[in-house]
């Protein structure tokens, strides 16, 4: 048993690559038609990864924050500051002080000429709360329920206008999800669309190469070969075709990741960019999974309109 | 053998059927003619035997399978016990001798052992021993046809079908291959062979079935052509 599966696998193997060079212009086309699909499908699958880092990054700074007014009284401070605790929105509250915002502006804003900080008149800066949220993207219920509550206007550091005492980064939040899912349905489109013009070039390919082994066919169905012996190799030759275009995909995308994304970090320092090298095999084992599936997928159509067993 | 009951085909509704009520029995180790003009549905008969094609209506059982019940994926393995021999040889025409041969062993995942000791067997026995490294084209008709036969026997089919094997060879050529067919039907072996060569039919004096307009007009042992034309 193990010697007669040994040489079938090397008579498949045999014949996928006969019938290739064969028809060598037809498989080339497929080859570069799921190349291009597979490409798209992991530049999509990668940009997806990046941005969603990108994402994260800003939603880890989307926090909201409470400008309270100097003298506020310190047990109105309390009791907002619990009222959000118990909020199940919000994961974090934090107090903190004149004094602490001040020694928080030096350390961030002014490294490069602290002398701005000496010619301050006394302290400008308010004291705060900052909220931290369990979903950033909730940001809106939060931010009402801080208005609506009977302590803030008490607190906040402009009576007369409570709304501006708050702040919030509800717009780039907002814009950032709308700019993702346009990028998932745009490339999905595109990745459907080269989807199915590479099963149309597989199936082709994989005609052709039954039409110029007809003869063969015939005879191997004549003397009983099974169903799945005459069909191996067209598979076979699907999947090579199809692995072929995967391995040049991921050697670009290898490309891109050795030397466009360490320079586009260069221009761009303050984006989170690059992608770990588990994400990395992640994407290299999507595309490999996805050309096997098309490779399978277009032979076996043609398998079933072109060879009749 | 082969046990044929009310077997009809009919390819197009409304048109005479290709064969119309045949009843055959067909035991193991005979040698039957199938006889007939162009036409009369000699090919259809092979082909309902290979199960090529299903019958419109009766039964037809094979080596004891039951070939209008068999599901699809058996068919394979009907096939590997009937040795097939046709008037076109269908030759492999970028395979040697022995690579069209060995050719049946190995798409049946018969092992290379088995290849190497059956091949050179089987052609031997049909005479071709010198020319197994020869392609077809370089070999004359009765040659191909030998190799078509060793091929056909290779395997040890229980059963050898032959549609018209010797509609394109000489008569002396013929009557070689004929002697070839009578020597494998000694081994044991059934042999069913579909022909419209009278002297052959009228010399060997073998059971003869006679087809005409897809019916059975005459079933006679050690039988003659005997169509008055």
């Amino acid at each position: 048993m193990s010697t007669a599966m040994a040489i079938n696998v090397g008579y498949f193997v045999r014949e996928s690559f006969v019938s290739f060079k064969r028809n060598w212009v037809m498989s080339l086309g497929a080859i570069i038609t799921i190349y291009l699909s597979l490409l798209l499908v992991g530049v999509s699958v990668g940009s997806g990864m990046l941005l969603g880092q990108v994402v994260q990054s800003v939603e880890e700074k989307v926090s909201i924050r409470v400008y309270l007014k100097d003298g506020a009284a310190p047990e109105d401070v309390d009791a907002l500051q619990q009222v959000l605790v118990s909020n199940p929105e919000v994961s974090n509250v934090t107090y903190t002080s004149k004094e602490q915002a001040l020694e928080d502006f030096k350390t961030t804003m002014v490294q490069d000429s602290p002398e701005i900080v000496d010619q301050l008149e006394g302290n400008p800066l308010p004291a705060s709360l900052d909220v931290d949220l369990v979903d950033p993207r909730n940001v809106m219920t939060v931010v009402n329920a801080i208005k609506t509550d009977p302590t803030f206007p008490k607190v906040a550091d402009r009576p007369d206008d409570p709304d501006r005492s708050l702040k919030y980064g509800q717009q780039i939040v907002n814009q950032l999800f709308a700019a993702t899912r346009i990028m998932r349905i745009v490339s999905g489109a595109f990745i459907a669309m080269l989807g199915v013009i590479s099963l149309i070039f597989i199936n082709n390919a994989i005609r052709l190469a039954i039409y110029a082994r007809r003869k063969e066919i015939g005879i191997m169905r004549l003397v009983g070969a099974s169903n799945w012996f005459i069909r191996t190799p067209f598979l076979m030759e699907g999947v090579i075709q199809s692995l072929i275009g995967a391995f040049l995909a991921i050697g670009t995308l290898a490309l891109v990741w050795f030397y466009a994304i360490p320079a586009a970090v260069e221009i761009l320092p303050f984006l989170p960019l690059g992608l770990e090298g588990g994400e990395a095999m992640q994407v290299s084992l999507i595309l490999i999974f996805g050309g096997i599936i098309i490779g399978l997928i277009g032979a076996g159509l043609a398998l079933r309109r072109y060879l009749k067993v | 053998m082969i046990s044929m009951r009310n077997v009809s085909k009919i390819y197009v509704p409304n048109k005479p059927p290709a064969l119309d009520d045949c009843t055959v029995e067909i035991a193991q180790g005979e040698f039957v003619f199938l006889v007939g003009h162009s036409g009369s549905g000699k090919s259809t008969f092979i082909r309902l035997l290979l199960r090529e094609l299903l019958p419109t209506r009766g039964q037809i059982v094979v080596a004891g399978q039951d070939l209008t019940k068999m599901k699809a994926w058996k068919v394979p393995y009907l096939r590997r016990n009937i040795g097939c021999v046709f008037q076109d040889f269908k030759l492999l025409p970028n395979k040697t001798t022995y690579e069209n041969v060995a050719f049946t062993l190995e798409v049946i995942g018969r092992s290379k052992h088995v290849v190497r000791t059956q091949v050179p067997e089987v052609l031997r026995l049909v005479g071709l021993e010198d020319k197994m490294a020869s392609y077809p084209d370089e070999l004359s008709g009765g040659e191909q046809q030998r190799v078509s036969i060793a091929r056909a026997f290779v395997n040890r089919p229980p059963l050898l079908l032959a549609d018209e094997p010797t509609g394109n060879l000489d008569p002396a050529t013929s009557l070689g291959i004929m002697s070839l067919l009578n020597r494998i039907n000694k081994t044991g072996t059934t042999v069913l062979v579909a022909t419209h060569d009278r002297e052959m039919v009228d010399s060997m004096r073998k059971r003869v079935i006679a087809l005409e307009g897809g019916k059975v007009i005459r079933d006679q042992d050690r039988g003659v052509y005997g169509y008055g034309d």
